[in-house]
């Protein structure tokens, strides 16, 4: 365990840590751009500079190892001057293209310009090299030569976290660039993670791009509702429409995210929006609607089901519960749902593309319920007439339900999601606008918080089982999601 | 420490106590300017804005309704960067961005809303403009008008040049420069 000292504080690291891991130990900020902590050590781009008493030279401090009795120093006039000269370096043939740069307001380049620089260029405009400009690279990015700084983080993380090895630096010292290796498209499952990792404007967001100036947006975190991983993500939005996720890295799962659950968001703005009922096809107000759908309830009578869904929270799950077994008073509800869980690609991708499998389990625990297969056979054999569930949890009952014709009616909140065939369809609030509890397949709680307001009229999935049941005459008393958890041990 | 100033008026003398002198006083000043404006209508200095309006002097240096600048090829020097807009105190401006499939300006504004009936005329836009294409210097005063939405300016009606104006000259984009040049426009 060697102990050094930096800035005058003494610190013990692990054996291996480098001078730029120690010196985040004891909060003591080093600028860096090539550096990244899940990647491997580059020592391309001389920011990270500092001094160590007894050597020669300055060090860089992401490549050296600590050692015991380093004296190191990170504030000296020394240090300064090398931060400055390297900056100046970076900007020479770097455009001035930050009004046109989706990554102005979160670049490094300005961030650490303003803080260690602020000096004139000395290089005439006309002078500067030119690259290639804006390029599409994939279906999700974006490459803009003349901005990157050749930090290298896109190609060892292309090598080393997604192995696809899509990037190189092509050609040798100050002719060097960024580009694809031949025959290559850089489409591989986590490309948008490159646009996060770039600390300049080189890379940026298709998706993104000319949304809205990084500076505008709200954050709120909350969690990916992709597949069971789970991950942390941050939501990124303004005026009330979310416009980006990334990811918030954490021990548990995630340091990255896929382009699957970055595009997750899309659904809550997209123009199939449900914010009516839908009877068969034809869509009508809510307040009718839910009177249909009750009549229709109440007419199956003990024939009505309820099948709960893997991609609603707990609390939505228990609200379904509820319905059957407070307002419809059935035996016929069920919470039975298994997949096969595990990363599927090694890195965060899930076999299990619902998110809150284990959550719906939980709740087979807590109230009990049919076994999927026994639920599909009452279907079959007609004693169900009615299915109350949710849009893509009707995937599981789509045969038996086709093949017995009982009438389905699911939630949804998008168009694309209603199954064919169903009978009634009633929108409910996606889990960007309402808040709700999942469980990953790893069995760890995660919350999923509201990033934007629902449409007018467009209420959580648990308040509309709620109307739902004081319309066929019965009250549940919810008026809050965790009042459905009443009686659960969760 | 609030620092106090005191002030010696002048106590009134008994003419002035009275008060009925002071106001005759008070009306010879109106009763002149009525009969002066009587015989010589044409020397009163009010104008009826916004039916008549004075003509400002270009050398006039006072901010007045906006305008967008224009390149060689007509299309606005604006590469939607949202500086004016996060610059503006009174939210008045609203920017939506596109991009162009070839210009290598790549950015350009969708729409340029500025909404002159909540605009402060305080000049932050320009201030905040890296690419010189907002202006204030068309030298008409906005605010007299019969309803509301003739105070939205959009993309449209704010894009102009000045008579003389050279359109590329002193544009701070380089690439709108260079894209011009290329297509043989100067």
């Amino acid at each position: 365990m060697p102990k050094l000292t930096i800035d005058g504080n003494t610190v013990e690291v692990a054996k291996g840590a480098t001078l730029l891991e120690a010196a985040q130990q004891l909060g003591v900020y080093i600028p860096r751009y090539c550096y990244h902590p899940k990647l491997t050590v580059s020592g391309s781009c001389r920011m990270c500079m500092v001094e160590v008493e007894k050597s020669p030279k300055l060090v860089t401090a992401c490549s050296t190892e600590a050692a015991d009795g380093m004296i190191v120093r990170t504030t000296t006039d020394k240090v300064k001057a090398a931060r400055k000269d390297v900056l100046e370096f970076l900007l020479i043939n770097h455009p001035l293209d930050c009004p046109i740069c989706d990554q102005a307001g979160e670049c490094s380049l300005q961030d650490y310009y303003m803080a260690y620089s602020l000096a004139k260029s000395r290089f005439p405009q006309g002078d500067k090299a030119r690259r290639a400009k804006r390029r599409a690279v994939g279906p999700h990015l974006v490459l803009d030569n003349e901005r990157c700084i050749l930090c290298t983080r896109c190609v060892r993380f292309c090598a080393e976290v997604t192995k696809t090895s899509e990037l190189d630096v092509m050609e040798r010292a100050d002719h060097s660039y960024i580009d694809l290796k031949e025959g290559k498209a850089l489409d591989n499952d986590y490309s948008l993670n490159i646009a996060d990792l770039c600390p300049v404007g080189a890379f940026t967001s298709r998706d993104f791009r000319f949304k809205t100036r990084a500076w505008f947006l709200k954050k709120t975190s909350t969690i990916c509702l992709g597949c069971a991983t789970g991950c942390l993500i941050e939501a990124h939005h303004h005026e009330n429409a979310v416009h980006r996720i990334v990811p918030r890295p954490n021990a548990e799962t995630n340091t990255w995210l896929c382009d699957h659950g970055r595009m997750t968001y899309k659904a809550v703005r997209a123009g199939d929006r449900l914010a009516k009922g839908v009877i068969k096809n034809g869509v009508i107000d809510l307040e009718p609607a839910l009177r249909e759908v009750a009549s229709r309830i109440d007419e199956a009578h003990s024939a009505a089901a309820v099948l709960g869904s893997p991609w609603l929270s707990v609390e939505d799950n228990a609200a379904l519960s509820r319905l059957a077994g407070d307002a419809l008073k059935t035996e016929n509800f069920c919470f039975d749902f298994t997949a096969e869980q595990g990363i599927r690609d090694g890195i965060l991708i899930n076999k299990d593309p619902a998110p809150n499998t284990a959550g719906a389990m939980l709740l087979k625990a807590a109230r009990g319920g049919l076994t999927l297969e026994e639920f599909s056979r009452r279907i079959g054999a007609g004693q169900i007439k009615v299915v109350v569930t949710e849009a893509r949890a009707a995937a599981f009952i789509k045969d038996v339900v086709k093949a017995s014709g009982a009438r389905l009616i699911v939630f949804a909140t998008n168009k694309a999601q209603i199954p064919a065939g169903a009978y009634a369809t009633l929108p409910y609030a996606s889990y960007f606008e309402t808040p709700g509890t999942f469980i990953n397949h790893q069995g760890l709680r995660r919350r999923a918080e509201p990033a934007v307001e629902a449409q007018e009229g467009v209420k959580p999935l648990w308040e509309m089982v709620n109307k739902l049941a004081v319309y066929s005459g019965t009250s549940l008393r919810l008026h809050c999601a965790e009042d459905a958890l009443k009686g659960i041990n969760f | 420490m609030i620092s106090v100033k005191k002030v010696n008026n002048k106590p009134l003398n008994l003419l002035e106590r009275i008060y009925l002198w002071e106001i005759a006083r008070g009306l010879l000043v109106t009763m002149r300017h009525f009969f002066v404006n009587l015989i010589n209508p044409k020397g009163m200095p009010t104008v009826q804005y916004p039916e008549q309006k004075i003509t400002l002097s270009g050398a006039a240096r006072l901010r007045t309704r906006h305008r967008l600048k224009v390149r060689a090829d007509g299309s606005p020097k604006c590469v939607a960067c949202f500086m004016c807009q996060t610059a503006c105190p009174a939210y008045c401006i609203r920017i939506e961005a596109a991009e162009y499939p070839d210009n290598s300006v790549e950015k350009y504004p969708a729409s340029f809303d500025i909404d002159l009936a909540r605009c402060v005329m305080c000049g932050m836009c320009v201030e905040a403009c890296p690419e010189d294409a907002i202006a204030m210097d068309t030298l008409e005063i906005p605010g007299g008008v019969e309803t509301r939405t003739a105070l939205m300016m959009n993309k449209e009606s704010l894009l102009r040049n000045l008579p003389g104006e050279p359109s590329v000259k002193g544009a701070a984009n380089r690439l709108a420069n260079e894209y011009l040049k290329a297509r043989g426009e100067k």
